[in-house]
């Protein structure tokens, strides 16, 4: 299903048709192009691309010359997930989705302070709620392949303690596109024992609306089609004593814009659940999230070490949340390490989320999808991860004849099931290498 | 659907006992010396989620709506189904 164009051109600069005009963009994008490529900072290290992840929890120590050599990992998933409460049937339809997702990070010392990093991947998706936007079965939204790219660049200031970084990325998919920025800035204590790490992110993404087919007579929604948010994440972390670490974050979030999603029914007590008497989700344009999060890691003995991690979260659109999280490290051998690990997580609705036929007509903003619902969700499973000193294997590349070393391998089962019935399985592998 | 007329309270309590116990731990907390932090250093001791938990950290991000605090549903992906 090619993209309609029209909702997608207003980012492509259409009419900037002129020589002088294209020159000067041409010239302003060169400009730019040392903080485009500046992505990825110390501070967010496990971030897979710009709507991702930003870290809870401390930087590494700031050294980024890592040995001068050039890391590459290989990282995959696959996940799949079932449920009967998809938002797009309003609140009864199947959450069947798969999603497979590989992606190369690069991590490239440029020289002994200066670390360029890159995060190319894709996601394949699958989605059967997805296709019911057309209540037929083999719709071609049914199932989508994402693209994304980040690219960042982290320096070591002449203090040896300070590390600035900036980033830039895109991620795009059929009825979506975003653009991201960030800046970092970490600082480490005299002595290494206290950290303090600030990082900041823009997303500016853009929004095809596609509306449920019953519903694409009426009028667009206003107030347009773009979302803005804007991440602060500030992380303090500790050194106790030998054994014990903390670490201390907030992640502030705001967001404007489109913050519903347009192919979401919602059915009203009042209208009955026929088609064509769902309206389409209707949130507030403007979202403000406030965590807290808590990490302490203790070195128990050689056999075992214990990451523990809570967070609290509220937001203005009504949920608070809790989330435990413990997992322990055990040492089978020094290079073979087995980590089981439990997730509870906890919250309360929306204001503005009802189950099906449970909205009235006069509400003024409406939602039933269920992630807004009130839940609890549990999540275990089992890692291990094997990375011999001397690594697994070595083999030549084409790059020079140079020999590459491939230094470990972690893989990773998880199972998740929250108390509104969706279950999801998640199996993920990293593979490292290095290049000298 | 659970839950959780006690949550408020609940959350205020736990996290003030856990902002509590950092921030003594904080206040009592030793200088290690670089020589002395072999334990610190562990692969398992760092201070952030593994690069492999990401995956995780995206799929919560989507199904839960107090997710990430990362953006929310900003990117794709798998969040809009």
């Amino acid at each position: 299903m090619p993209a309609p164009s029209s909702l997608i051109k207003p980012l492509y600069m259409p009419h900037t048709s002129s020589p002088f005009v294209l020159r000067g963009a041409a010239a302003l994008l060169l400009a730019l192009l040392p903080a485009l490529a500046w992505a990825q900072a110390t501070p967010t290290p496990n971030r897979i691309d710009g709507y991702g992840t930003p870290n809870t929890t401390a930087p590494s120590p700031p050294n980024p010359s890592n040995h001068g050599e050039t890391e590459v990992n290989i990282l995959t998933s696959y996940y799949s997930q079932d449920g009967n409460r998809g938002a797009v049937e309003g609140g009864i339809g199947t959450q069947q989705l798969t999603d497979l997702t590989p992606t190369i990070i690069l991590n490239v010392p440029l020289d002994s302070v200066t670390r360029l990093s890159a995060n190319l991947g894709m996601d394949y998706y699958s989605s059967a709620s997805t296709d019911r936007i057309d209540q037929v079965n083999s719709s071609p939204s049914s199932s989508d392949t994402r693209i994304h790219l980040d690219l960042g660049l982290a320096r070591q200031l002449a203090d040896k303690r300070t590390i600035v970084g900036v980033g830039a990325g895109f991620s795009a998919e059929y009825d979506y596109l975003s653009f991201n920025v960030s800046g970092s800035w970490a600082r480490a204590s005299a002595d290494g024992n206290r950290e303090l790490s600030v990082a900041g992110q823009v997303f500016l993404d853009q929004v095809t609306v596609i509306r449920p087919v019953e519903l694409r007579n009426t009028p667009d929604p206003t107030g347009g089609t773009t979302r803005q948010s804007y991440n602060l994440n500030i992380v303090y972390s500790q050194v106790l004593s030998q054994r014990l670490q903390v670490a201390v974050s907030t992640e502030l979030v705001a967001q404007r814009g489109l913050l519903s999603t347009p192919f979401h029914r919602v059915y009203f007590r009042e209208t009955g659940s026929g088609y064509g008497t769902a309206k389409t989700e209707l949130l507030p344009r403007q979202r403000l999230k406030y965590p807290v999060g808590l990490r302490l890691n203790y070195y128990a003995t050689d056999l075992v070490q214990l990451r523990g991690y809570y967070r609290f979260y509220n937001d203005n659109f009504g949920i608070t949340a809790h989330t435990f999280e413990l997992e322990a490290p055990v040492k089978v051998t020094p290079f073979f390490v087995l980590y089981p690990f439990y997730r509870y997580h906890t919250q309360t609705a929306a204001d503005y989320f009802a189950p099906y036929l449970a909205h009235s007509v006069t509400n003024e903003y409406y939602t039933s999808d269920y992630d807004l619902a009130d839940f609890s969700a549990n999540k275990f499973g089992l890692g291990l991860r094997y990375s011999p000193v001397y690594g697994i294997s070595r083999f030549k590349t084409p790059f020079k004849g140079r020999v590459a070393k491939f230094k470990a391998l972690d893989i990773r089962y998880a199972y998740y099931r929250q108390s509104t019935g969706l279950t999801a399985n998640l199996i993920s592998a990293d593979l490292s290498f290095t290049l000298p | 659907m659970t839950n959780s007329m006690t949550l408020p309270n609940l959350a205020r309590l736990t996290l003030g006992g856990l902002l509590l116990a950092g921030g003594s731990g904080l206040s009592s907390c030793v200088s290690v010396a670089a020589y002395q932090k072999v334990y610190l250093n562990d692969e398992d001791m760092k201070l952030s989620n593994k690069r492999i938990e990401v995956y995780e950290t995206n799929f919560q991000s989507y199904r839960e709506g107090a997710g990430g605090a990362n953006g929310g549903k900003v990117g794709g992906g798998c969040g809009c189904n």
